[in-house]
Parts: structure tokens; C-alpha cells; sequence
């Protein structure tokens, strides 16, 4: 009986060992079989490098012996669904765009935060992923030294770095959800700044002689997101009664700091695009009773409302505001179910089109119409409210590709009269905030865009900056990141062609030191900075430019891979080449 | 409890299987003899009557078990007439009536302006009555936490019953699964319950309960281990009772005593657990007042406004503190080790 329980154990062993053989002969199958389908670049020059199936051609400049890489694709071809026909490296210090329409925010989407330029052989060591993700390796002004998780974030200064040196040798970055924690350890002296003070400590931040206020203008939008694919926001009427049954001014009163406005319209007013008419449903209660009964929902409906419990400039008080929506919907019948999720599950459930009835927001990331309305109601915008709506999309292509500042303007009115009509979301609030420094601090600055710019901020002489913010960045690869925490963490550390003044949104020059456009508004071209050097200490150069771009572009790339292969910044504002799904 | 006793007109007249005929009056015969024999002696098991009388004096001799009792008599009052007492319903909002959040309180008779609506523990952060939300929070913990207890107590003396009787390979199985449950801080478990189940207060409770059975279950097994031993089951087995009777007449009636002890400060246990699973956010779901809950909404505002962290937190304490007061005195008045 013994000897037999142990053939049978070994038997059993042995099956494992198999199985585990077999399942692992097969991945490697399916990962070859997957990596074999793309091309659809078309050949210009000398050499073609092939790696893992996707095509990107090499071609050597007259007069010199750069094998500048050139990715395209035709614009015409149903698999590019972007607005991009050619990048190409022109020579190590030159770049070249070539756009398939006019687009006037050209410029100001290229200087964001996603498009930061890291070195090829990192990108190509990584296949776009692993360590570029908690790893990352830029041009920017602080390397990053660890990652402790959970923990904080410590850089340290770049000692090659190609602008002034950085005040502080040392940045670290810590965070709490808290927001009496982070006043706290800013009253205490163990942080130099705090993002987004709660609405109650604004005051005594400024009242305090040991501590300054930087008020952050409102460039931001809280709203209620409805899901058109989820019912019952299928209907038209369902959505506008949602619209009519919130009392707007009440949560801006009751929840929010000074300096918040109640939201008419889905554009803050100080980003051009904003139009004053027309402005949101005044609420009415009956109007949104009559709409639900129209709709056969005369007793309402039960729904889920899904947020996550961090605080953002759009919405410093989640649990509050959540509370409140579900009261004021109480009113008509409508019985909501609060669930609370985890920040990176939300986002990603809310992108894929998971959620109902969501509270979300957007700050602004660059100063521009497209920023705010092509993201979220474009043609390649997410799936956050369902399947998209075609008038709005036709409208907002029109908007991009007009060059007529006036011309624009009269677009985007009709584009947010039509966001009044679908309602796929309800504007909220356009939430002020602030950012809190210690008093001795040089430099201090709040910026619309929520990139505070550390390296300009002397912390009173100290060589440690402490800076404390809502919470941990969630990858620091901000191609596939659209998260402002991670941003912010990002933007220390690698930089884009252009960027934004500090503590403001005027694109000037980064990496790129001078640019110019084509008569017809199509070619752009960047004459890249010399004599940079990425933190690994490889050179800089045009074929960095293409090869990170190709990586978010391209989605056969081998190299198409960051955190979640979401990379949704260049989906909204540039669109996928090789897009066939 | 006379119940406890063998009523020997109890007793089935058919023949049962394992009693042939024959034998049941000649059993019963013996056992009038064995019940003259014991009557008036001093066995724990025959005399649980008195136990309990004698406990009720001892308790409420006890000053701690007093005040425990009265800390309870309070929240239950307030829990059952929390419609009558509380002003408004926990639920409303009271912007309308000139209210802003987290006023603090406000109480005329205490200096408070007469034009200011009067709010005794001031509003919360939705703008709704924090008084009549503490009131109503008193119903939800007070029930979601005896009915935890009621659980785990129902399931553990199942589980310890049926272990320490029939031991062997069952006691084996029944208790390494209890090992492995109490392996676990019970707070962890119970989050990880709660994360498979979902949040909620059915799930909350049940998440509680599940964690805390295996406290039951051993002390029910021990008790049965010991009481199997005794005598007077002895002689029950010597004269042919059936083993579910002995189980259900016998022996548990004698566990009884440290597991109603263990319940009661299980239910302060529980109270806290609650409390803690609403403050994660995994318990009872918003806007269900319910102090963990509350504690949690406002504690960014301990700095601003310090009252609506301070009365949810008081209530907490009051009820824990109420609970394990009541225990402590139960346990010495029923323990015939302590103090007698």
C-alpha cells in the first residue's frame, strides 16, 4: 500500500511537470504566431531593420551618415486612423511631421507630458514596457534614484542636464489622500509643498505667516459621465432628465473652495474654444420627472454610481459630492447605489466603457479646444460614454483642422450645443485649487496645467525638496499614463520636443530649440537641441524622436507595449496607425 | 432549566434500534435509582437552574456589569425609539433650511443664536443632522452586530458540538479548517470576505461572523471535552441514551455558561469590526448612517470640525466599552473559579 501512494505521487508529479512542459511549448507558439502580421510602412531608403514584424525603414541623409528612421503611413489607408502621415528622422538634429490635415494645436499637444522623448535602445531593450514603466530614463533636470512603492519617490539632479541646474539637489515625492495629513506635514516643515489643500485649510494656509498660497485657476471640468451603451442611458431622454435634476450651484456652494464656478458647458472659460452660449439646463425638477415618464421610467430606476475616492482639483471632495448627487437623484425617483473603486481600476473600467453613471474629471493638459472636447467626444476618444455620437465628431474634425481662430469659435458653439442636447455627460464644476508651500520657498508656482515645475523652486536654501501630492503616480512611463499624478512625476524627469512656460501655457522651446510649419500647415519640423544626453548617458537625437513616437503610433510595434497598451493620450489626440480593431 | 433534567416519561415506549425492548425498563428502573442517588449532590450539570440564579445576584452585584448594563440599557433605547428621538431623518438634507456643512452645534439653550436653526451636534458634511444620524447609527450597529454574533454563535457551537463529542478523524477536520481560519488576523479575513463578496451590510455581517466561529467552536469543544467526562454522562452512556440526546440534553446546556460570557464580549468585538470594515469602506454603503461610516467621511475635518469626528468615535466607545463591562461582570459572576 505504501509503495503504491508513492508511484502514484510520483505519477502525479510527473503529470505536473509535463503540463507545465506543454502549456509553456505553447506560449512560445502563440507568441510567435502573434508577432508575425504588420506592415505597413512603405520603403523610401537604403536599409530596412525588421524587428519582431513591424517595419521601420532607415534612411541615410545625403551628405551625412545618419541612418535616420522614417515611420508613415498612408493617410488614406483605412487601417491609419490618425492624423499623421510621416515621421521621419531628417538628420540627427532634425525632425519632420507631416500631418494628413491642418492642425492648429499642433504645437501646444506636442509640448504634453505623454510625448516625452526616451532613448531608442531603452525603449527597444524593454519592448516599450517593464522597466520603462517604474524605470524611466529621460532628459530632464532629476533622475530618478528609487521608487520605493507605496513609499515615496526620490530623484536626484541631472549633472549633465542641458538647461540652468536645478536649486534643489534632491527631489523626493511623497503622497497622501489625505488632505489633513498633507496640511499637516506642511505646517510641520516635513514637506515644502502640498498639492491641493482641503477647502477648509485654504484659508489657514494663507493667514499663516510660515506658509503661501498659490491659488491654481479652475482649467479643469467635474462631471457626471452617463454611458450611452448602459442602460437605461440608451435613451436620449433618460440622460437630458439627469441633466434638468441637478442642482449644480448646490454643490458648488457646499463642497468646493473659493474660486470654483459652476460648470455651464464642458470647456473651462479660460481655455479658447469656450463659448458663452449656450449654457446648461437650469435645473427642474418636474421638466426631468416628465422626461423619465416619457421615457418609461415614471418610477426612476436603480443605478450605480462609481467613483474613486482621490482628491483632484476638479473634485476635492469625492465622498460628499457622491453622496449628494445620489440625494439630489433620490428626487426624481432615481436610487442610487454608491461603489467606490480603487483609482487605476476606475480608470480603466471607465475608459473601456464598464461604468454607468460615473463622477470624473479633466484638467487641462494643454491650452486648447482639442485638449478638452476631441479627448472625450472625438472620433478616437475613449469609450467612457459609450458609442460616440457622429455629429459631434464631424463638428469637432472640422474645429482641429480650422485654421480661422473666429471660425473655430463658431464650431465649438455648436459642437456644445450638441453636448447639450446628447448629454453624455452633465457638467459639474469647474473646481479651483491651490497649491501650499512653505514660506521660504523661491520660485513657488501654481500651474493651470497641474505640472509645477520643481527644478526652479529653491526649497530656503535646503537641498532636499519635499513635495506631497494626492497620490502615488501610477507608472511613470506617461506615454500610457493619463493620470496628473503621474504626470506631474513624470514631467521632473523627461522631456518633450517643445513644453509650457512655468506656471503657465505658452508653448516655448524644450528639446526641440527652434520649429516652423509648412505654408499649407502640414510639415512641421523641429530643429532638435545638440549636445543632450539622456540620463543612461546615450546621446540624444532624432531617431529617439521617431522611435518613441513610433512606439505610442504604431500598433504593430513590438514596441506598442507601456502599462496597459492603452496609450490613450495619442489615440485621442493622434490616432493608432495600424488600427484595425 | 428543569428541562435539563431527564424526564424519564420523556422517553420513547416503542423499541428503538439500538435500545431493544428489554432492555428500556430495566434502564429506566436503574436511572430512577441513579437520579435518587444524585439528588441533592452537588453536580454542576443537574443544578444548572440555580446557576443562573445565582449568576443574575452575582451580576448584579458586580458595579462594572452595572454600568455596563446601563451604558447598553441607553443605545438599545436609543436604537429602538430612534425614530421618536432623533429630530430629522438621518437621510435628509437640510441645505434648504439654512444649514451649511459641518456647522457645528448649536444649542439655544447653551448661547446659541435663536435665528440659527437649532442642531445639537451640529451637520454633517452632506448638510444633514449629525444627532439624528448618530441616533439612527445606534440601530444599524447594534443589529448588524448581535446578528454577526448570533451567527458565528449558532455556527461555532455546531461546529464545537460535533467536534468535541464525536472526535476522532471529525474533530480532526472540523478543527485544523478552524486552525486555518483563526491563522488569519480576523480583521484581514474579513476584509478579504468582504473583497469576494462585495461591500454591503449583509456581507459585512457575514464577513464577521464567518471570522469569528472558530472562538466559538473551540470554546465549545473544550467545554465538551471536559463535560464528556463527567459522571453523570457516563452513567447517561451506561444506560443506553441515545448520543444526540446526551448531546442536546447533556451537554450543550453545560457549555452554555463560558459561551454566553464569549458572545457578549464578542458583540463588543463586533461592534469595532463593523465600525472598522464602514471606515475601509467596505461595509455598510452610504448614505446608511453608521458610525465607522461617519468617522470616516469626516476625518480629513478633525482639524475644522472636530465634533463630527468626536461623537461617532464617543458612540464606538460608549458600545464597546458597554459590552465588554457586561462580559467582564458576567464572566465573574458565572465562573465558579473566580471570586467564590
Amino acid at each position: 500500500m505504501k509503495r503504491f501512494s508513492k508511484l502514484l505521487a510520483l505519477v502525479f508529479v510527473m503529470a505536473l511537470i509535463a503540463a507545465a512542459c506543454g502549456s509553456s511549448s505553447d506560449d512560445t507558439t502563440t507568441t510567435t504566431a502573434a508577432s508575425g502580421g504588420a506592415e505597413t510602412t512603405t520603403t523610401v531608403a537604403a536599409t530596412t531593420t525588421t524587428s519582431g514584424g513591424a517595419e521601420t525603414t532607415t534612411t541615410a541623409a545625403a551628405g551625412s551618415d545618419f541612418p535616420g528612421l522614417m515611420v508613415e503611413a498612408a493617410c488614406d489607408d483605412e487601417t491609419n486612423k490618425s492624423h499623421i502621415n510621416y515621421i521621419k528622422a531628417v538628420d540627427a538634429n532634425t525632425v519632420e511631421i507631416q500631418l494628413c490635415t491642418q492642425d492648429v494645436a499642433f504645437p501646444a499637444k506636442v509640448a504634453f507630458s505623454a510625448f516625452g522623448i526616451v532613448p531608442q535602445e531603452y525603449l527597444d531593450a524593454n519592448t516599450g514596457g517593464g522597466d520603462l514603466v517604474d524605470k524611466p530614463i529621460g532628459t530632464g533636470p532629476y533622475k530618478l534614484t528609487q521608487w520605493d512603492k507605496g513609499n515615496q519617490i526620490v530623484m536626484e539632479v541631472n549633472p549633465d542636464y542641458w538647461g540652468e541646474a536645478p536649486n534643489a539637489d534632491t527631489l523626493v515625492f511623497k503622497w497622501s489622500s489625505e488632505a489633513a495629513q498633507r496640511y499637516l506635514e506642511l505646517q510641520a516643515g516635513t514637506v515644502d509643498g502640498i498639492d491641493n489643500p482641503g477647502r477648509d485649510d485654504f484659508a489657514l494656509i494663507a493667514d499663516s505667516p510660515d506658509l503661501q498660497l498659490k491659488e491654481r485657476a479652475g482649467t479643469n471640468i467635474f462631471y457626471l459621465g452617463l454611458n450611452r451603451d448602459k442602460e437605461p442611458f440608451g435613451d436620449e431622454k433618460v440622460r437630458q432628465a439627469i441633466g434638468y435634476a441637478l442642482d449644480r450651484q448646490r454643490i458648488i456652494d457646499n463642497f468646493y473652495p473659493p474660486g470654483s464656478k459652476v460648470a455651464d458647458q464642458f470647456m473651462p472659460d479660460s481655455i479658447f474654444g469656450y463659448t458663452p452660449e449656450p449654457k446648461w439646463y437650469d435645473q427642474d425638477i418636474e421638466k426631468a420627472k416628465a422626461l423619465l415618464a416619457e421615457a418609461g421610467f415614471a418610477d426612476g430606476f436603480e443605478v450605480t454610481l462609481n467613483y474613486r475616492d482621490v482628491v483632484r482639483s476638479y473634485l476635492p471632495s469625492p465622498a460628499t459630492v457622491g453622496q449628494d448627487i445620489q440625494a439630489q437623484l433620490a428626487e426624481i425617483g432615481v436610487k442610487v447605489t454608491i461603489e467606490v473603486m480603487e483609482s487605476g481600476a476606475f480608470l480603466d473600467a471607465s475608459d473601456a466603457g464598464d461604468l454607468t453613471m460615473y463622477m470624473l474629471g479633466w484638467g487641462a493638459d494643454y491650452p486648447d479646444a482639442t485638449n478638452f472636447l476631441d479627448f472625450h467626444f472625438g472620433k478616437n476618444a475613449s469609450d467612457q460614454f459609450g458609442a460616440g455620437f457622429e455629429d459631434i465628431w464631424a463638428l469637432l474634425d472640422e474645429g482641429a483642422s480650422t485654421p480661422d481662430p473666429a471660425a473655430r469659435l463658431v464650431i465649438y458653439e455648436q459642437a456644445t450645443q450638441l453636448l447639450k442636447d446628447h448629454v453624455p455627460m452633465v457638467p459639474v464644476a469647474h473646481g479651483g485649487s491651490g497649491v501650499g508651500y512653505l514660506g521660504d520657498v523661491e520660485g513657488a508656482h501654481a500651474s493651470p496645467l497641474g505640472n509645477e515645475y520643481f527644478a526652479v523652486m529653491d526649497p530656503g536654501g535646503r537641498d532636499t525638496f519635499v513635495w506631497m501630492q494626492n497620490a502615488e503616480p501610477i507608472g511613470l512611463y506617461c506615454a500610457d499614463e493619463t493620470d496628473g499624478e503621474s504626470l506631474r512625476g513624470c514631467e521632473q524627469i523627461v522631456e518633450q520636443l517643445l513644453a509650457y512656460e512655468i506656471g503657465g501655457t505658452d508653448v516655448i522651446a524644450s528639446l526641440a530649440e527652434t520649429w516652423d510649419v509648412s505654408d499649407d500647415g502640414t510639415l512641421w519640423t523641429f530643429h532638435l537641441r545638440s549636445g543632450v544626453v539622456f540620463h543612461d548617458g546615450s546621446t540624444f537625437d532624432a531617431n529617439d524622436v521617431v522611435a518613441s513616437y513610433d512606439a505610442q503610433w504604431d500598433m504593430n510595434s513590438p514596441n506598442h507595449t507601456g502599462r496597459d497598451g492603452n496609450f490613450t493620450y495619442w489615440d485621442a489626440l493622434f490616432g493608432f496607425k495600424n488600427n484595425t480593431g | 432549566m428543569s428541562d435539563d433534567l431527564y424526564d424519564p416519561s420523556d422517553r420513547p415506549l416503542e423499541p428503538t434500534d439500538d435500545q431493544p425492548l428489554d432492555t428500556v425498563e430495566a434502564s429506566d428502573a436503574i436511572r430512577d435509582k441513579v437520579r435518587m442517588d444524585l439528588a441533592g449532590g452537588d453536580v454542576g450539570a443537574v443544578t444548572s437552574g440555580g446557576l443562573w440564579r445565582t449568576a443574575g445576584r452575582e451580576v448584579l452585584r458586580k458595579k462594572s456589569a452595572i454600568v455596563g448594563m446601563a451604558l447598553l440599557s441607553i443605545l438599545l433605547l436609543l436604537a429602538v425609539f430612534a425614530p421618536i428621538i432623533a429630530p430629522y431623518p438621518p437621510n435628509k438634507v437640510l441645505f434648504d433650511e439654512g444649514v451649511s456643512p459641518r456647522d457645528p452645534p448649536c444649542v439655544h439653550l447653551f448661547g446659541c443664536d435663536e435665528d440659527k436653526p437649532q442642531h445639537i451636534l451640529g451637520i454633517d458634511g452632506n448638510g444633514r443632522d449629525y444627532f439624528s444620524r448618530i441616533v439612527y447609527g445606534a440601530r444599524v450597529s447594534l443589529l448588524a452586530a448581535f446578528v454577526a454574533v448570533l451567527f458565528a454563535v449558532v455556527w461555532g457551537t455546531m461546529v464545537g458540538l460535533v467536534a468535541g463529542f464525536f472526535g476522532g478523524w471529525v474533530d480532526n477536520v472540523l478543527m485544523r479548517v478552524m486552525d486555518v481560519l483563526l491563522s488569519f488576523p480576523s480583521l484581514l479575513l474579513a476584509i478579504v470576505v468582504v473583497t469576494v463578496l462585495g461591500p454591503g451590510l449583509i456581507n459585512a455581517i457575514l464577513a464577521i461572523a464567518i471570522v469569528t466561529i472558530p472562538q466559538y467552536a473551540r470554546i465549545v469543544r473544550s467545554s465538551v471535552l471536559s463535560i464528556r467526562e463527567q459522571e453523570y454522562v457516563s452513567a447517561d452512556q451506561a444506560l443506553g441514551v441515545t448520543r444526540w440526546r446526551l448531546l442536546a440534553h447533556r451537554i450543550f446546556p453545560n457549555t452554555l455558561t463560558p459561551l454566553i460570557v464569549i458572545a457578549t464580549l464578542g458583540v463588543a468585538t463586533a461592534v469595532l469590526e463593523i465600525a472598522s470594515l464602514s471606515f475601509l469602506g467596505l461595509g455598510i454603503q452610504p448614505p446608511t448612517a453608521e458610525w465607522g461610516s461617519m468617522l470616516a467621511a469626516e476625518r480629513n475635518q478633525v482639524f475644522t470640525a472636530p465634533h463630527l469626528v468626536f461623537f461617532a468615535g464617543l458612540m464606538i466607545m460608549w458600545t464597546v466599552l458597554g459590552f465588554n463591562l457586561l462580559g467582564d461582570g458576567l464572566r465573574d459572576a458565572i465562573d465558579p473559579r473566580l471570586g467564590r
